[in-house]
């Protein structure tokens, strides 16, 4: 607190910073290479045990699979199976694979391989995140019949079963690599702690372009661990980084303005930023205030106050589009355009606090219990752009006469009182969707799941929509009929738009950047949406390997 | 000299030009203009806007006030606690005086910035932007005062074995009986203590609102505009972002100066 002490901090953050850049300036590319950026250290390099973005970025690059799912068709292909089929039942996938597969140290790849590693991740001590969406992971059975047929029997139907062996990664029977042995594009090479990853082509790779070229073109890829935006910028510019994706709206204008060639908007993401009320009836909220939030005419004029246009043009600098869905229009197949939901309209708004019994004593709202209308707004101090949304929030729902004040909590604070004390009145927070199927959302919607987040883990639906939702839920994730499970999330979708649990505000765009000598690229709104075709990308110039 | 004199004159001048500023009609410092956001220099928005849309200059008037109020209260409950550490551990017997200055190196040694992330953490979320504001400089002072009470010691000490004092207690007086006499020896001391403290509560200040730990939205902070700088995006956009910090760097100098002239 001394003027001496400050000038030491000040020094040590320099100091800091310093250390940081000199760790980032890393050598000069080794020729065909292309080079980006990760967040942080991925937590495993074990792609049975992925349960972390940056570790499933090196799985997605590395791991040979049996099946891929396509992020720009959003459909399922075979990738090492030549072909595959699912019994009528759904209970029975076949698989046969392609002929003369090698591993990446140019060992023989074969059903045995296969069998080994689908057994890894059912078996319990794995531990593997991927084993729970076979539903009952210890009932499942794998037999290989000879060196290139395997067949999979499961318990039960599950939806979008191709889609799990996207996750699987086929490695060598009983020589488990951390990815130093794959059957993927690439395999790991080297690793530098809180550095970068350098990952190295595999040359024993089967894919081949459509003019017979072995794949992938780039020789590798080195991954520098950089979190800091500003300093992966300046190397993106410099020509040291070939891509970066997801940029924040304010630096996407500022590579706008110095690159305009290298940055696109790929409009809305199947992301979502959404506020809701704590309605838990375990939280340590008083009863009047658990009363507003749980009065649908509350948060419907809420949603009816909020602008969101101007969060949109504001807070995103126009890289946002407004949401009234869990479901982006990005979503293609399963967002609803028919929906029906509260739109932006003041004077509504206030005549159904009235009607809800809510009134006006000068510019504060009283609530039905004479209580005046004064909450708070719980966000993460790291977003600026869920900051500002807060702040423009605030002003908003003043025109209603309600008394925000909008809190900032560091992300494990902010957590705990999530999910522990449930010591919160609003929260404004986003969802990041990665499968554009809404059964992945299920653990969101099921009222008893621990991520219900407006009310977690009801012993029973608290209301009647919830039980509904819950219904609804588990009959698409149980159907094997398409019109039936479109017509259950079309239905969800109508009643959360009704009741505004969650109060949807925006998509925030998809943003992204890369070199203009990268070729290869298309762009997919599903992660990793610069690099999913990571084999066929390569810069202009360099075809060294 | 002429510097600091200037200095003398340049603080009220400031704090006058502040309260001016945010008692012109219709003057709000969280009213959001969502048509002219990052706006440059007009007659409505003499500094534009920020990227909500909020006045800059009308900001920057209620931080620098803001600051500068609770940077003083914080100052002098800081010189009043540590007059009366200081003192009492001089004066008092010798336990107390190794107590608290035992205390006085625990508080030094705290990782005060923890310590306010976890405050800020437990503090109600309803506490409204003017309590977060008190919070923070009660905070601070808190934090502020065993520097300032170790110097106050080394002052008590010096006077306990100064003449007047051996002569006081020749003459028969017992320490309790002298003991009111001590305070303006001691003033020569604390005022300056209490100068030097202004400024760094107010870098202090900005320090955690740059880190989003201070003053709440949407009462006006130097750390939260500070925090702006912290985009390079933002840099471009206008050159008005960088007000802030300049007129931070001119009041830091004019405390800076009224302290060494005082």
């Amino acid at each position: 607190m001394r003027p001496s002490g400050i000038v030491l901090i000040a020094s040590a953050g320099l100091l800091l910073l310093a250390a940081r850049s000199i760790a980032a300036q890393e050598g000069p590319r080794l020729p065909g290479e292309l080079v980006w950026t990760i967040g942080y250290d991925p937590k495993t390099f074990d792609p049975a045990k992925v349960d972390d973005q940056e570790s499933e970025t090196v799985r997605y690059l590395t791991a040979g699979v049996l099946l891929r799912f396509n992020r720009l068709t959003q459909q399922v292909e075979p990738d090492l199976a030549q072909s595959w089929t699912v019994s009528p039942d759904g209970r029975t996938v076949r698989f046969t694979l392609r002929p003369g597969l090698e591993f990446s140290d140019g060992s023989s790849l074969t059903a045995r391989d296969v069998v080994w590693s689908l057994r890894r991740v059912l078996l319990p001590a794995t531990q593997a995140p991927v084993g729970e969406e076979f539903l009952e992971p210890d009932k499942v059975s794998v037999e290989a019949f000879d060196d290139r047929t395997i067949v999979v029997h499961l318990p039960e139907r599950v939806i979008g079963i191709g889609k799990v062996f996207d996750e699987i990664a086929i490695e060598p029977a009983g020589r488990p690599s951390d990815g130093r042995v794959t059957s993927g594009p690439f395999y790991v090479s080297g690793y530098r702690r809180s550095q970068n990853i350098s990952l190295r082509r595999n040359a024993h790779y089967f894919d081949k372009d459509v003019a017979g070229h072995a794949l992938p073109y780039a020789s590798g890829i080195r991954l520098d661990i950089e979190e800091n935006t500003e300093q992966e910028i300046r190397l993106f510019r410099r020509g040291d980084y070939d891509l970066i994706d997801n940029l924040p709206p304010d630096y996407f204008e500022l590579l706008k303005r110095t690159e305009p060639a290298s940055v696109r908007d790929l409009g809305p993401s199947l992301n979502t930023e959404q506020m809701w009320f704590n309605q838990s009836p375990a939280s340590p909220l008083p009863d009047w205030e658990k009363a507003w939030f749980r009065n649908r005419a509350f948060r419907v004029a809420v949603s009816q106050a909020i602008h969101r246009d101007d969060l949109a043009r504001i807070a995103y600098e126009g890289h946002a589009t407004p949401a009234y869905s869990f479901i982006s229009p990005a979503n293609t197949v399963w967002y609803d355009r028919s929906l029906t939901a509260p739109h932006t309209d003041v004077a509504e708004a206030r005549a159904a606090l009235q009607a809800a019994g809510f009134r006006r004593q000068g510019s504060v709202l009283l609530g039905p219990d004479a209580h005046p209308v004064r909450f708070s707004i719980l966000t993460d101090t790291d977003n600026a752009a869920r900051l500002k949304m807060a702040t423009l929030i605030q002003q908003d729902l003043a025109a209603l006469g309600m008394q925000v004040t909008v809190v900032t909590l560091d992300f494990p604070a902010l957590i705990d009182r999530l999910m522990h004390t449930q010591d919160y009145e609003a929260c404004l927070l986003g969802l990041e969707n990665v499968d554009p199927d809404p059964n992945a959302m299920m653990n969101l919607w099921l009222s008893s799941s621990p991520n219900h987040q407006w009310n977690p883990s009801e012993k029973t639906p608290a209301t009647p929509w919830e039980a509904e939702i819950d219904r609804l839920m588990k009959l698409q994730a149980s159907t094997g009929l398409d019109a039936v499970r479109r017509q259950a999330v079309d239905r969800v979708q109508q009643i959360v738009a009704d009741e505004q649990p969650f109060i949807y505000l925006v998509y925030p765009n998809l943003l992204v950047a890369y070199s203009p000598r990268l070729e290869g690229v298309r762009p997919a709104v599903l992660e990793p949406h610069l690099t999913w075709n990571a084999d066929r990308l390569k810069l202009r110039g360099q075809d060294e390997r | 000299m002429s510097l600091r004199r200037g200095a003398l004159w340049l603080l009220p001048g400031l704090i006058l030009a502040a309260a001016a500023v945010l008692a012109r009609p219709g003057a709000s410092y969280a009213y959001q203009d969502r048509e002219t956001v990052l706006a440059g220099s007009s007659l409505q928005h003499p500094a534009g806007t920020d990227d909500l849309g909020r006045d800059r200059l009308v900001r920057v008037s209620g931080a620098l006030l803001i600051s500068l109020t609770g940077s003083l209260v914080a100052a002098a409950i800081t010189t009043a606690a540590a007059a009366g550490v200081g003192t009492l551990a001089a004066f008092g017997p010798a336990v107390v005086g190794w107590s608290a200055m035992l205390v006085c190196d625990v508080f030094l040694a705290l990782p005060w910035m923890f310590l306010l992330m976890m405050v800020r953490a437990a503090m109600p979320l309803t506490t409204s932007p003017a309590h977060s504001a008190s919070i923070t400089f009660l905070v601070l002072a808190a934090l502020g005062w065993p520097a300032c009470a170790r110097a106050v010691y080394r002052g008590a000490v010096a006077q306990r074995t100064s003449g007047w004092m051996l002569h006081a207690r020749s003459t028969g007086l017992r320490r309790a009986q002298v003991i009111h006499h001590i305070l303006p020896n001691l003033l020569p001391l604390l005022i300056p203590q209490f100068l030097v403290s202004i400024p760094a509560f107010v870098i202090a200040e900005a320090n955690l609102g740059a880190l989003g730990l201070g003053i709440s939205e949407p009462l006006p902070s130097w750390g939260g505009m500070l925090f702006e700088l912290n985009n390079s995006a933002m840099l471009l956009e206008t050159r008005w972002v960088y007000f802030p910090l300049a007129l931070l760097i001119v009041v830091l100098l004019a405390l800076e100066g009224a302290a060494a002239e005082a």
